[in-house]
């Protein structure tokens, strides 16, 4: 069984290869397929934020993790948010060239995010929860 | 463990990361006027006064203005921990380390003694503050991997080549009896092999999968990597003062360049892997530097079967790496950094920001310009390269750095006016 770390780390993956696909995709011209992609990454990106602020965070908290730091990612999550909207209007207007540099900004940000959370955050949480990590994992798959 | 320092106000503000940045590229601009004041053969030896001079212009007011306020930086985002008292350490290491490196530059070029005299206090101060902030934020530090490892080996090098270098110039001033040959081996391959190595190592380890989307390095690699390079330079030091036999030292040379193509060959194998297809400057500054690093050690060895011309092949090595390898990723890594700062920070104005409209990352720097500079980059390595074989060679790496830190100098100052228009406009909002 994965740990905690792990296994939010390879959904970060799956949302890094979905990013990619989709600017991929909408570079090329090839707006259709980059709709599409576009879906399956944003749902991703939607539901990796609701296993993190329903459940993670708050056992985190209770747990008497950082509440700073969970409070930081959230706001990152809410630039992420902004961007990821910026990036679906560049899409909807077909507008590459916007497309190219929201979506450069917002891999910026999402991994810098993501690197913060797997250097320190994720650790903590393996760490505090470390007894029911395998509920926390069924719980998070669930959200 | 210090847990609550992973916020956002853990990250300096603008103004320490951007004043390195703004002052490094004149260092380019100074090295290629100390180029064009040469005269008869730049390259007769490693260490005529006007190859000296360049050379510290780059490595110093360049490489490492560029690599201490990108470190402060950096050290929050990877390791989970700031460096203390930010904007007091950005004033007492980029000032000191600015007229520092002026006055060892023109001390070298004019052989003026009081002029090195200044010099080596002032470097000292800077680096002294640099390494005292550096491994306080790493111990400190809640997070522990490879690039923290990495980072802190580098710092260690740094001090070893630092005091190296002290020694260096007051034996030179005061004449004293010491073995400058074996000294200025140890000195370089430490600042080189060790501070700017050690250091692009680390950080690649983090950002190499992280821009590009490639598969992480290789467990077994970054295990070993860092410490083994570090322990080869040790050793290096310690066969040098010693006076160990040739043999010894080429041995040692052999497995540190071996290690270090090793790095540049993996680094590019990632990079042929990537998730992320669309074409990108930082990107191919940062293949321009693997391929340089490979042909750095390519020269090393070239230099040891070719006893005849081993002079000439030293100094390409040298060449390839400090402008190939290091330049090139020191330059592709800026023009990702300024544009992302200028987002972030202008990203903290909050609702009036987003009224406001910030510019995403491709609207602070035009990336025609990076672009430029790349090509400007590839051409001056070239002639650069050739430089130890044709005298004539040296004008025009020194066109090639002077234009090269023109372009630079405008790309950072876009961003930084764009930085500060913006702002106006969201302050504006908010009166």
């Amino acid at each position: 069984m994965p740990s905690i770390a792990e296994f939010m780390q390879g959904n970060h993956k799956t949302c890094d290869n979905d990013f990619a696909l989709t600017e991929e995709a909408a570079l090329s011209g090839d707006w259709e397929a980059a709709q599409s992609a576009f879906g399956v990454f944003s749902d991703e990106m939607a539901r990796h934020f609701h296993m993190e602020k329903v459940q993670l965070f708050p056992a985190l908290m209770a747990a008497g993790g950082p509440g700073g730091p969970v409070q930081v990612m959230l706001m990152e999550h809410e630039q992420i948010n902004d961007l990821l909207r910026q990036l679906a209007a560049a899409l909807n207007s077909r507008n590459a060239q916007r497309y190219a540099g929201i979506s450069e900004t917002l891999l910026i940000v999402m991994q810098q995010h993501n690197l913060k959370e797997e250097q320190i955050l994720y650790p903590i949480a393996d760490r505090l929860l470390a007894k029911d990590s395998a509920a926390m994992l069924q719980r998070m798959q669930a959200a | 463990m210090n847990i609550t320092s992973l916020s956002t106000d853990q990250a300096p503000p603008i103004s320490v990361p951007l004043r390195f940045f703004a002052v490094a590229p004149l260092f380019l601009l100074l090295a290629a006027l100390m180029l064009a004041l040469s005269d008869g053969n730049l390259f007769a030896a490693a260490q005529t006064p006007a190859l000296l001079a360049a050379t510290h212009c780059i490595t110093l007011g360049f490489m490492a203005m560029v690599m201490m306020g990108a470190t402060q930086q950096i050290l929050p985002v990877v390791i989970g921990s700031p460096v203390p008292a930010s904007r007091w350490v950005a004033w007492f290491t980029s000032v000191p380390l600015g007229a520092g490196t002026l006055s060892l530059c023109g001390g070298f070029m004019l052989g003026n003694a009081h002029l090195l005299n200044l010099a080596w206090p002032l470097l000292g101060t800077a680096f002294l503050v640099f390494i005292v902030a550096s491994m306080l934020s790493l111990w400190r530090a809640s997070a522990r991997n490879v690039t923290k490892t990495a980072i802190l080996l580098s710092i260690c090098a740094l001090a070893v080549a630092v005091s190296l270098g002290i020694l260096l110039v007051r034996g030179f001033v005061t004449g004293a009896v010491l073995d400058y040959a074996a000294l200025s081996a140890a000195h370089i391959s430490l600042a080189l092999g060790g501070w700017v190595m050690l250091l692009i190592v680390g950080v690649s380890y983090q950002v190499v999968p992280m821009f590009q989307i490639t598969p992480a390095y290789p467990k077994w690699l970054t295990a070993v990597l860092a410490p083994a390079l570090f322990a080869i330079l040790l050793l290096n030091l310690a066969l040098l003062l010693i006076g160990a036999e040739q043999l010894w030292i080429a041995s040692a040379g052999i497995s540190f360049w071996l290690l270090a193509a090793g790095f540049a060959l993996v680094t590019l194998k990632l990079q042929r892997q990537r998730r992320r297809k669309v074409t990108d400057a930082t990107l191919s500054f940062f293949r321009l530097g693997m391929l340089s690093l490979l042909l750095a050690a390519l020269f090393y060895l070239a230099s040891l079967l070719l006893p005849a011309v081993a002079l000439q092949f030293r100094l390409m090595s040298a060449i390839a790496f400090i402008a190939g390898f290091a330049m090139s990723l020191i330059q592709g890594m800026l023009y990702k950094i300024i544009p992302f700062l200028v987002w972030f920070h202008l990203f903290r104005g909050g609702i009036n920001a987003v009224k406001a409209g910030i510019p995403n990352m491709k609207e602070v720097i035009p990336d025609r310009l990076m672009w430029w500079h790349l090509w400007l980059h590839g051409g001056t390595l070239l002639v650069a390269l050739l430089g130890p074989w044709l005298s004539a060679a040296a004008w025009l790496t020194a066109l090639g750095l002077l234009l090269q830190g023109m372009l630079l100098s405008y790309a950072v100052f876009t961003g930084i006016v764009v930085y500060r228009r913006t702002l106006r406009r969201i302050e504006l909002l908010a009166v």
